[in-house]
């Protein structure tokens, strides 16, 4: 069985489907001011703060301390990075909104260091998925914590502190 | 003795050589069989002389016409645009949709280099659905234009060298009160 088409009919068809695929692609498209105003409304500010604290005492002026705002929308990470003389530190973050208005925070932490008496390279990487809430106070200990209780109580603490806020435009 | 049939045709023809058609026509002048071969001859050539050109031109007039009768004549020139061209259906289901496909990518190829949408699907029972379909480079500037801050996605602090830190033990993260600092 054989069917006839008119040879000019094939630049019209073709015409045709890029033309409907186009409309595919932008017919439910938003208006670009309202669309920008939704994910403002949406977008967040995460503020991490690095801290060097002293041994355990009673002291909790930090020798030095940063701090890092970038503004993000859920779903997008926000990365900061602190180096030092053996060390360097990853922080990751990834928050996300939930159903009930609160932040759920997917952090991932990487922390290389060098040994200082055999040179050896140590890597550590953690995942931490914690729900908070708008201004909460997340702290992220990426050597761990040192106390009273623990051995090496003597030594320096760095502890990075994150957190989330909405994002308001300023005035 | 008569010569041979074929050395008589080429004496009739006038192809002998001189002594030897001399020869012949000595011979021919003393024998009946011969000199009668040699007029049968003559008079089938004063025949075919005396043909009338038009009693084999008409025949060959109506070949030729029966000829070009069935020769194509020459098709008249059609336009590309009605041209039609007979194809095997299964062939022109294929064509049909190899060019809907060729369509379709040659779109999204085109919209999607200069794709700047936000498409916002807002669920009947609450949700919202965001998808961003924005150059990468765009997202930053967008990110920048509303932060005013520097839009590196990565930040960089630098620990004094002065400071000497050591693993006390494994990474921890949580709320800030779950790590109250114990005093001594």
């Amino acid at each position: 069985m054989k069917t006839s088409v008119r040879s000019g009919i094939v630049p019209i068809l073709l015409a045709l489907a890029v033309a409907h695929a186009n409309g595919q692609a932008q017919g439910i498209e938003t208006d670009p001011k309202e669309a920008l105003q939704e994910l403002l409304s949406k977008a967040l500010t995460v503020t991490v703060s690095a801290r060097i604290l002293p041994p355990d005492t009673e002291e909790e002026t930090p020798i030095w301390n940063a701090e890092s705002t970038k503004l993000t929308i859920p779903g997008r990470s926000i990365k900061v990075r602190l180096d030092g003389d053996n060390v360097r530190i990853y922080l990751i973050c990834t928050p996300y909104l939930q159903d009930n208005g609160e932040v759920l925070l997917l952090a991932q932490g990487q922390v290389w260091f060098t040994e200082p008496q055999d040179n050896e390279n140590r890597y550590v990487s953690t995942f931490y998925s914690i729900p908070v809430s708008y201004g909460e106070k997340i702290l992220f200990f990426p050597l761990g914590v040192s106390s009273a209780d623990t051995p090496q109580k003597k030594h320096l603490n760095i502890e990075l502190e994150i957190k989330i806020v909405p994002y308001e435009k300023k005035p | 003795m008569c010569p041979d049939r074929e050395i008589l045709s080429a004496y009739f023809d006038g192809e002998v050589a001189a002594p030897w058609g001399r020869q012949i026509a000595e011979h021919v002048s003393g024998c009946e069989r011969c000199r009668a071969w040699l007029a049968g001859m003559e008079s089938t050539r004063r025949a075919l002389a005396d043909e009338q050109l038009h009693e084999w031109r008409a025949p060959m007039e109506r070949v030729r016409l029966r000829i070009l009768a069935h020769v194509p004549s020459e098709r008249p020139r059609v336009s590309m645009w009605r041209r039609q061209m007979t194809l095997p259906v299964p062939v022109a289901v294929l064509a049909a949709a190899l060019l809907l496909i060729l369509g379709v990518s040659l779109a999204v190829v085109t919209t999607r280099q200069d794709m700047g949408y936000i498409r916002i699907t807002k669920a009947p029972a609450g949700g919202t659905e965001y998808q961003f379909a924005v150059p990468y480079d765009k997202v930053e500037a967008l990110l920048k234009s509303v932060g005013g801050s520097d839009a590196n996605i990565e930040s960089v602090m630098t620990i004094p060298k002065n400071v000497k830190l050591v693993p006390v033990g494994e990474p921890r993260m949580g709320r800030a009160d779950e790590f109250l600092r114990k005093k001594p």
